[in-house]
Formats: C-alpha cells, structure tokens, sequence
C-alpha cells in the first residue's frame, strides 16, 4: 500500500508537469496577443515581448516558469490587472470560488442523495419518474438562467437576499449563488445514487439483512447507503473542482470575485500568465482530489486495497 | 437481540406471525429469465414495458420531426428580419379568441406594469407569431426549431465520435494492460487534467468558428468517460473463456478486441451514447453563452436561450420555448438511456 | 454519513476562511456617498499605463492633473494655478499651487517630470505614449519613445519646485486641454519607487492627490470604495462623501439594483430601454465613439472597387440601426469625424453637420443599387461574398446582424459571413491585414478631429484598410507641424477639406456616435459627462437626502 501511494503521488507529479508543459505550447497557438492594443507601436510591442520574455523559445520560458514557481512566483498578470503579481490576484479570489463552490457542491450532494434515495426505494413508482424529471430540469435549465430567476424573484421582488455578492453580507450574498450552482450537482448525485441504491438492494448481503428482520430504516442506512456512498464520493470529487473553478456565468451574473471569470477574461484578452496560472490550479486541484479519493477509496474498500497490491 | 435471548432460553417454535410475504408477486411472475428469446427481442419487450422510456422515446421522435419540418411550417425564414415587427409576443389564430396567445403582453416598467399588444398597436392585425419575434423581428418559431435541429446535429455527431474514439481507447488500453495501459492512461489524465473551458476555447479560437469545429470541441473533452467505461469492461471480461479460446484458435488480438468483447459491451456503450447527447447539448449551450457558439445569425437552442436570456426581464416569453425544447430533449434522452440500461443490463433482470 | 459530514465541515471551513480574509468595512454608507456601476473592472491604476475609460476615471478621481475638465468639457486651472505661454507658442510655464500627496509629502514640479518621463520610457512601453510625442508634440518625446534618446532629455524640466516648463516642437493649439489626460498625472518618484512592481495595485501603492482617496481596492475587484480627501486643495468644493463602485457585467442585474436602491447611476442596455424610458430618470449621454465599418481596401480586390464600397455605405440604413437595434439615443453618422467631440473656434461642433456630404454618404437604396451594379460590371462577377470580423460583445454583434440583413437585401448577389471573436483577436486580424471588412469603433483621444483624421494617413497604424492618398498626407501635415497649427481658423477649413476626401473614398463607412443610455437617482445631481479622456466626473456632485 505504501509503494502504491508512493507511486501514485510520483505519477501525480509528472502529469502536472507534463499539463503545464502542454499549458505553454497551447498558449503559443493563441491568436492574438496581450500587447496588440491599437494605440501601441510595433516597437513598443517587441519591447513589451522582450521585457515580459516572451521572444525566448517556449522550451526556456518553461524552465524559467518551473523555476519561479518553486519559488513560490507565478509571474504577473499582462492585461486584466497589469503588472500585478498573480498570487496577489488569486489570492482573494480563491477562498471566495472554494467558498461558494463548496457550499453548492454540499446543498447538491445533500438534495440529491434525498432525491436519489427516494427514486430507489419507490422504484418504478411515479415517485421515481418525479424524481428523475426534477433532476433532469435540474440540469436542463441553464444555471445562468437560474440565477437571474432567482435574483429576479428572491433579490428584487422578494428582497429576501441581496442581488449582488458582497464581503460586507457573505453570507446572504452567497446563498444565490450557491443555489444557483448546486442545481447540477444535484442531479448527478440522485441519478447515482439511485442507481448505486438499487445495485446494492439487489445485492445478496441486503438480502440476508431482510431476511433476519432487520427494520427497514436499519437496512437502508446502515447496510444500503453506506455501501451506496463509497462510489458516489468518486463523482462527488471532480464536481468539487468544477464548481470551485468553473462557475463563471454565475459569478458574471452575481459579480463574484472568483476566479472563473477571472480566468474567462485572461483567456480572451490573452493574459497568458493568468491562463496558465489559473490552469495550473485546476489541474492541480483536480488531479490532487483524485488522488486523495484514490488512496482514501484504498483504505475504504478492502478489495481495491488487495487489488492493487498485484500492480 | 431480544430473538437471540428466547432462542437460547427455551425451545422455541415459530409461529405464523414470524413470518411475513415478500410481496414480489409482480417481479416474480415475470418469466422473462427462461424465455426462449433472442437477446435484443428480450430487451425491446422489456424496453417497451417501460412507460418512461417509450414516453421519451415518443417525445425525441417528434422533436426530430418538428425539426425537419417546423421551420418549413411559415412564411418566415430563420435569419429573416423586420425590424418594425420585433418583440412581439406569442399569437396564435384561434387560441387567440380565448384570451391566451392573443400577442398581449404584460411588461413591468420602472414606473410600474402595463399591458401592451404590439399587434394592435402597429395595425398588424393579420400578422401571426406563434412564438413571437425576437429583438431583430425574426419568427421565433422558425428558430426554435432550425435551433433544434443544430442542436441535435451536433449533439448526436458529437456523441458518435466521442463513442467511437473513446471506445476503442478504453478497449486497446484495458487489453494490452501494462504497459500500454499505464501509458495511456497517464495521457488520459494529463488530457483530463487541462480545464475543458480552456481547450475549447482555445480551440474555437484557432478554428473557424462553426458547426465543425464545435462538434470538434465537444468531441475532444467528452470521450474520456467513455473510454473509461469501455476499459472497465474489457477488464471485467479479457479474463473470461470465451477470450481465452479464441486466443488459442489464434484470433489476433485487434481481432479479440473488436469481434469478441466488443459486442458483448455494446450495450453500457449506447446507453452511455444517450447520457452524453444531453451532456453534448447542454455544453453547447454553455460556449453560446460564453460567446464561442454557432456562429450568428444561425442559431442552436443554446444561443437561442442565451439571446433570450438578455431579454429576460423585458420579454420573457423570448427564452421559453427553447429552453422548453431543450429541457424536453435532455429528459427524453435520459429517460431513453434508463430504459435502455435497465433493457440491456442483464445483471438488473435478477432483481 | 460520516463522509457526508467531513465533506459538510470541508464547506463550512472553506466558508469561515472565506469571512476571515473579508475586507473590514470602511466608508459609513451614509446618504452621501455615491453608489456608482461600472461594467468592466479597472485594468491598472498606474496613470502612464491605463488605457481604458474606467481606469482613467477612478485615476481621476483620486489624482489630479495640471488642469481639470470644467463642465463644458474645457480645461481649467487644476494643480496649475496659472501657466504662461511665450508669444512663439512652444513654451508653456506652469506654475503650481500647494498642494499635498495623501502621505503628505507636497506635489512638485519633479513629480509632473518623473511622471511623463515614465510616459515616454520604453521600459514601461506605455500605449499612450504617443500622446506626448506625435499629439502634445514635446521636444524629443519620439526619440525617447523609439529608444534613440535618454528619457532624462525630454523636454520637460522642473525650474523650482512649483514651476514646471515645458518645450514644444510645434505649437499645438489645443495642447492645454491633454493636461487632463491622466498620461499627464503626477506620480511621486520616491513613493513610486519604494513601491516597485506592486505600484498602483492596491490602496497602499497608490497616493491620493486629487477630491477622493482610495480606500478599499483589490486588483481588478468587482467593487471598491473611495472616500473624500478632506486635504483636498479644493476640498470645499466636494460634496459627496464618497464613492462606492459595483462592476456588474449582466444589465438586468444592474438594472434591478438600481430599481432597490443600490445604485446610484447604472447603464441600460438597449433592450431595457423600452422599461425605462418614460421615467424621468433615464437619459441618454454621448460616449464619443465613433463606430464604423473599415473595408480592407488594399487586400480586397473587389473592395478596391470604389463604386462597390459606395454601394454598401449607402445600403446602410443607420436611422433604422439607431432606433430599432440600439435604441439607447445613439446618434447616426454620415460623417468620418462623430459628433459632439470637438467644437471649433467659434464653439460650434465640428460635425454638427451631417449633410455635408450626403452626395457620398447617405441611405439610398436606389443610388446604391446603380453603384452596385456598375461595380459588378467593372469586375466582371454577379457574386460576391464578403467576411466581416466583429467584437463578441453585445452591441457590435447586434449591429453586426442587421448591417449583414441590410446589405444582402439591397445589394443582389452580395453574402456576407460575420466572424465573431474576441476583441483582442478581431484587433489582431485587423492589425494583420487578415480580414475584408471589420466592424471596429474609435474613441477620442483630445477634443480635436485630428484623433480621428490622423489615422487615415499613410502607413498609420490604426489605417487597417491600408488606403493612401498624397493630397490628404499633405493636408494632415500641414494642420499638425506646417503652417496652419497657429491659424486655428483656416486649419478648421482644411480639416474639413481631408474629411472630404475620405468621405468621397469611402475609406470607411461611418455608423453611429455611441451614446449610452442610462439611469441616475433623481436625488442626485452634477455629475459631468464627458466624450474625451474622462467619460464621467464627480467634484461637482451632490447627492441629496431623500
């Protein structure tokens, strides 16, 4: 288990390393460039590449980027915000995408296991078709179009919350946005959960749990949903990361912060330090969870454990 | 622990009322186990007895038809403008004479409500928008539905591709193993790793913007789940007899790959090619509203939704009836893909 | 369940560690401080390195410059409280009031020195550089700007601390209304330095001169706060107590946020106009632009073809773009330089007006269709399909979408295709030549037609349709460095004169002077508007209690 973890964090380490490398060449395909403005002279263009290197071959500015980085330096930003250095500009923003991306991602996960939990056990009842129309308009309306209903009716109508995010009232201002996002977490968890439920109902332990009698509410926590949970966590993970890090049209539409959108605008302005900067972390974030949720599952569910000691 | 305690402290008989039915008269009177049917014939019947299914089936059927024929239905075309004639709402010819799709409209201003018909108001008396017009007085209509029907290209060719490449993907690299498969997933990951919105946007800037490339797009971040289902299988099955004989009849191994395990697995593939239609569709609809969509004046249900997000407060009545299409298709092809789950999946019959 | 909860209390954490970092709360909301929306965040509060409208805005807000913008748009007496001008027209003497920098140290002439030679450094590459080498026209700006000179020898120089002389190649008549241009601002050398790179990215980088001090900043925030300066040198005149500023990019957001009385002043997109406009707090106000249509004459061979480009100027109906597309009082135009920029000497508006050159710039469907037809035979094709590269945003897009209806309507045989795509890369296609016709807008600089008509000199860099003409080179000189920059009248006529030219050429076709359409709180009054350097100014506003 030991070598295995070891391995695995290595891996781990390389494939970031490759993802950056790959980060660099797409950046040098991008049309455009940061220091195009009208107003500026070619001259003054090449001196700009020249100062902020970025005439030396992409090979070097790689290294050099690697380099920086393990100093703790990500560069600074060429156009969004400029010369700011971009750990000063992510570092606001990030806690307040982990924030609202982590308050979603639980509302969904909670609705969702109680709507999923509720379509198995009343399998092929209209309980169950309900369930999966709700989850299915869950993710079928656009979450933008969600927010604006929402802020429509519970921000200006209704005033309950304000319309816009603010860090003077946290958290009325992040319960929009928070809903707005959950919506798609929502439906995926009760759509595996529902399915995950029914594998493990049918499955012969839960039928010797019945057949010893065991009250119904007993069966479904203790033996169904804890044996449920296990896989469902596995999907749970990588939708932590989206929402952290992709909920740009809802921070568009509430003015949050956050660095979805941030990462929008550097990509079309060009800002290339922040495109990369801000990939890097998602990669980062991603392929760390992943991780953790491998070795977690690891030491969870013996059978993995013993698989993998074969590898 | 109470029953434990009397077992062991006196001969106990059981009586009736320790007893009770497990009512499973419905599943257990379905005689589908030993029916002497082909596979696929087992699977429509069950298929068919699902309600939800066919309900969904039904709907993308007339969807797809109304796609193919809805913007033929009128006089308009889809990128036709007439500026006089914009905003109007919905008015149907005879609905109109129950006061509903009249082309009145309730419209909240800053200085309070008021009821207007643009139909009235500008002497269009023998005008008729049955969706009404958009901002540039184009048939919204029209729209929807040549919307629709891009949606659904793209959607249905993304998935195909998407099936096609990540399959075999999942295929060679469960088969091989070692090796092979260590490489190749290590790409999947770093693949995996780079944010999606980053790709495609990159790429949608690289390419021409259009129909092509969006299925591009799509294509090169979805088939990831994909191949993984197709690894997890052959996994489950390069082990079996039927692999091993065939091996030792001297069956190469492209051959064991695509004329062997591949028709055991096909069915977890279309089901998967159902769930990731709507995942195609809906991420369309995301890059409309991040402005890398179809390009104007065509339009996709996606841009569609994200011209009448813009007009949400003023015109509501502008977004509806797209998003109504997209909701109903997503559903319909996640009500497919449960009905052909449970129809294909032999493991489900024994519950 | 117990993952569920370590996930729950991963949440709650990640939630308390966000209020932990939350900005303590300054400026009282008290009634008078105005709550202000902006729809793009400030990109840099380095006054040499800002180049869009908000960032000047709020860098004027809280700095100062040698002359301000009075009402009218006219430059006053700011920081300078006098200045002398020698009778040959290229020395200007400034003298300088007392006035202090917010940590106390006085603004001196060295700061006005330090500051433009960073304008002109090519270590900072500064995109407007230009505007004290080819527009101010101070001695050895270029030479500096191109690298062939020491920044030290601009011509510029700190006499005492409070007179600041500046040298002049030409004169430059209207040279006194940049000293409000925030390339123009002070910065203090010392602080500047002390601070490094980080200068001007957070509320301690940056220092306060001028009606409002900076107190609430993170860069490229959604909303930041200033509050005034009670040492301010014309702190009497400030009546608002601060400001508040909200981006908010979704104008339905704004618009209901401004309908529960968040906000002060908002923007209305055009589809909310019809919502608003019989409230009497929505007006429309110029915003200068020019938005127009520039065909790559150089590339296109059928584009070349001066009876096709008079066809599509005159195809397009810009009343109908105005009224039924943008609906926010933008103004259609029939002419190269836009309206309500520049007034002349005798204080009319230099485009006031539009019929001048209605013979090659109007709606006619029938002249066009004749001019359409004429240049079909000259290239000898029935079909013709062009590309046009237009902005993602809102209003260009729209735009975009009717002009394309409008042309292919009235010119048989005519397709258009539009390529949408990001800004930055619709400027790159244009600045590289690749595209054949480009939906772009201009703003002006100075309030002079010369920011318009300066580009379409040869090899400008901003003349993407690559046209030239000697006679018009010629004009264009002898209104900047020849012989008319000291006769401001006959100047005004030869101007005139190039706009013809380009009009005839149909070097562009012209659409409309942007106007944006917005709301501002009855209780709130003397907030300037202006079209040039910056767009809104706030010393004279005062915002009443309800």
């Amino acid at each position: 288990m030991k070598k295995y973890t070891l391995k695995r964090i290595l891996t781990s380490f390389l494939t970031l390393l490759a993802i950056l490398f790959i980060l660099f060449l797409l950046m040098q395909l991008m049309p455009g460039s940061p220091f195009n403005d009208e107003k500026l002279s070619s001259d003054q263009r090449e001196l700009l590449y020249a100062k902020y290197g970025l005439d030396q071959p992409v090979i070097v500015q790689f290294f050099k980027y690697v380099v920086n980085m393990l100093k703790g330096d990500l560069g600074v930003s060429y156009k969004i915000s400029k010369n700011t250095p971009i750990s000063q500009l992510i570092q606001t923003r990030l806690p307040i995408s982990i924030g609202i991306g982590g308050a979603a991602v639980s509302i969904g996960a909670l609705l969702g296991l109680l709507l999923g939990l509720l379509a198995a056990l009343k399998h092929d009842t209209i309980w169950d078709s309900l369930a999966t129309i709700i989850s299915v308009i869950g993710v079928s309306v656009p979450s933008y179009v969600f927010a604006l209903a929402l802020s429509y009716y519970f921000g200006f109508r209704l005033r309950w919350f304000p319309m816009l995010f603010s860090t003077k009232t946290l958290i009325s201002s992040s319960i929009l946005p928070s809903i707005s996002l959950s919506m798609f977490t929502m439906a995926s968890i009760a759509r595996f959960t529902r399915s995950e439920m029914m594998e493990v109902m049918g499955s012969d332990y839960m039928l010797l749990a019945e057949s010893k009698g065991l009250s119904s509410s007993a069966l479904i926590f203790r033996h169904a949903l804890r044996n449920a949970l296990i896989p469902i966590i596995t999907v749970l993970a990588p939708l932590v990361v989206d929402l952290m890090t992709g909920s740009l049209v809802v921070e568009k539409i509430f003015s949050i912060p956050g660095v979805g959108s941030l990462l929008v605008n550097a990509i079309q302005s060009n800002d290339y330090n922040v495109v990369i900067a801000l990939s890097f972390i998602y990669s980062a974030l991603y392929i760390g969870i992943m991780l953790v949720v491998d070795i977690l599952y690891g030491i969870i569910d013996p059978r993995i454990r013993l698989a993998k000691k074969g590898d | 622990m109470n029953k434990m305690e009397t077992a062991s402290a006196a001969e106990y008989i059981p009586a009736d009322s320790d007893f009770r039915l497990k009512e499973n008269a419905s599943e257990i009177a379905i005689d589908a186990n030993f029916a002497a049917q082909s596979f696929w014939r087992d699977a429509l019947i069950r298929y068919i007895h699902k309600t939800s299914a066919v309900v969904g089936l039904i709907l993308i059927l007339l969807i797809g038809v109304l796609a193919i024929v809805g913007p033929g239905m009128n006089e308009y075309t889809y990128s036709g403008q007439n500026l006089s004639q914009k905003n109007l709402a919905p008015r149907v010819k005879f609905l109109e004479q129950f006061g509903i799709f009249d082309g009145s409209e309730t419209m909240s201003t800053t200085s309070g409500t008021k009821v207007i018909n643009g139909y009235e108001e500008d002497g269009l008396e023998d005008v008729y928008y049955w969706f009404g017009s958009d901002t540039y007085g184009r048939d919204i209509w029209t729209r929807t539905w040549s919307g629709a029907r891009v949606s659904l290209i793209i959607a249905v060719a993304a998935a195909i591709i998407d099936m096609l490449i990540g399959m075999s993907y999942g295929l060679i690299s469960g088969y091989f193993g070692g090796r092979v498969d260590m490489i190749m997933q290590r790409t999947l990951e770093v693949a995996n790793g780079i944010p999606r919105l980053v790709i495609v946007t990159l790429l949608l800037l690289i390419l021409s913007p259009g129909m092509l490339t969006i299925i591009f797009a799509l294509m090169l971040t979805e088939w990831i789940g994909m191949s993984r289902i197709a690894r997890a299988e052959m996994l489950k099955l390069k082990e079996q007899e039927f692999v091993l004989a065939s091996r030792t009849l001297g069956a190469g191994s492209f051959f064991i790959i695509f004329r062997e395990v591949l028709p055991n697995i096909i069915g977890p593939i279309i089901t998967q090619v159902m769930f990731s239609i709507p995942t195609a569709i809906f991420t369309e609809a995301f890059l409309s509203f991040v402005g890398l969509g179809i390009p104007v004046p065509q339009c996709s249900l996606g841009s569609l939704i994200s011209e009448g997000f813009n007009s949400l407060t003023t015109h509501p009545y502008q977004i509806v009836p797209p998003l109504i299409v997209m909701a109903l298709l997503m559903l319909s092809f996640n009500l497919v893909g449960d009905g052909l789950r449970e129809a294909l999946d032999p493991k489900m019959k024994e519950m | 369940m117990k993952k569920m909860k370590a996930l729950l209390s991963i949440a709650t954490a990640s939630v308390m560690l966000m209020s932990s970092i939350s900005i303590p709360a300054s400026a009282e909301t008290g009634t008078s401080v105005l709550n202000v929306m902006i729809e793009t965040q400030v990109e840099s509060l380095d006054p040499q390195q800002a180049t869009d409208g908000t960032s000047f805005e709020v860098i004027a807000d809280y700095t100062d410059g040698l002359m301000q913008m009075d009402e009218s748009g006219a430059a006053v007496e700011a920081l300078a409280e006098s200045y002398d001008l020698s009778d040959d027209g290229l020395t200007y003497t400034f003298h300088l009031r007392e006035a202090y920098w917010s940590n106390g140290t006085q603004v001196t002439a060295a700061d006005f020195v330090y500051a433009w030679q960073r304008a002109v450094d090519p270590d900072i590459a500064s995109e407007y550089a230009y505007m004290l080498s080819d527009i101010g026209q101070i001695v050895n700006a270029a030479e500096i700007i191109a690298g062939e000179m020491d920044k030290s020898e601009l011509g510029v120089t700190a006499v005492d601390d409070l007179t600041l002389e500046v040298q002049l190649v030409v004169p430059v008549s209207y040279f006194l209304s940049l000293m409000y241009f925030p390339t123009f601002y002070p910065v203090n050398q010392e602080f500047c330095e002390s601070c490094g790179d980080t200068f001007g990215t957070s509320p301690d980088t940056v220092l306060s001169n001028g009606a409002f001090i900076l107190t609430d900043y993170e860069p490229a925030a959604t909303s930041f706060e200033l509050v005034k300066n009670e040492d301010y040198w014309d702190a009497d005149r400030v009546s608002l107590a601060g400001l508040n500023y909200q981006v908010i990019q979704d104008s339905q957001q704004a618009l209901m946020s401004y309908q529960v009385g968040d906000l002060d002043i908002t923007l209305v997109n055009g589809d909310q106009v019809e919502q608003v406009e019989e409230d009497e707090e929505f007006s429309s106000i110029g915003a200068g632009y020019l938005w127009y249509v520039s065909p790559n004459i150089d590339a296109v061979p059928e584009l070349a073809n001066l009876n096709i480009r008079m066809a599509m100027t005159m195809a397009i109906d810009r009343e109908s773009i105005t009224a039924d597309v943008l609906k926010d009082g933008s103004k259609a135009t029939y002419t190269a330089v836009p309206m309500d920029f520049a007034a002349g000497p005798d204080g009319s508006d230099y485009a006031e007006d539009q019929t001048r050159y209605s013979d090659v710039c109007t709606y006619d469907l029938e002249l066009a269709a004749e001019y359409w037809q004429a240049g079909l035979e000259e290239l000898g094709i029935s079909e013709l399909t062009l590309d046009m590269v237009v902005d993602a945003d809102d209003a260009p897009q729209k735009v975009a979408q009717v002009l394309k209806e409008q042309w292919e309507t009235a010119l048989p045989g005519l397709t258009v295709n539009l390529t949408v795509e990001p800004k930055k890369q619709r400027v790159q296609d244009m600045q590289d030549g690749n595209f054949e016709l480009g939906l772009t807008r201009w703003g002006p600089d100075y309030a002079d037609p010369m920011t318009y008509l300066g580009m379409w000199v040869t090899d400008n860099s901003n003349n993407y349709g690559l046209w030239s003409n000697e006679e018009y080179d010629a004009i264009i000189a002898e209104c900047t460095t020849g012989d008319l920059c000291t006769d401001a009248e006959a100047r005004w006529e030869r101007l005139y004169d190039a706009e013809a030219l380009v009009m005839a050429d149909a070097v562009i076709f012209p659409l409309y002077t942007q106007c944006n359409a917005q709301m501002i709180s009855s209780s709130v009054t003397g907030i300037e508007f202006h079209a040039v350097a910056l767009n809104r100014v706030y010393k004279n506003t005062v915002k009443t209690e309800d």
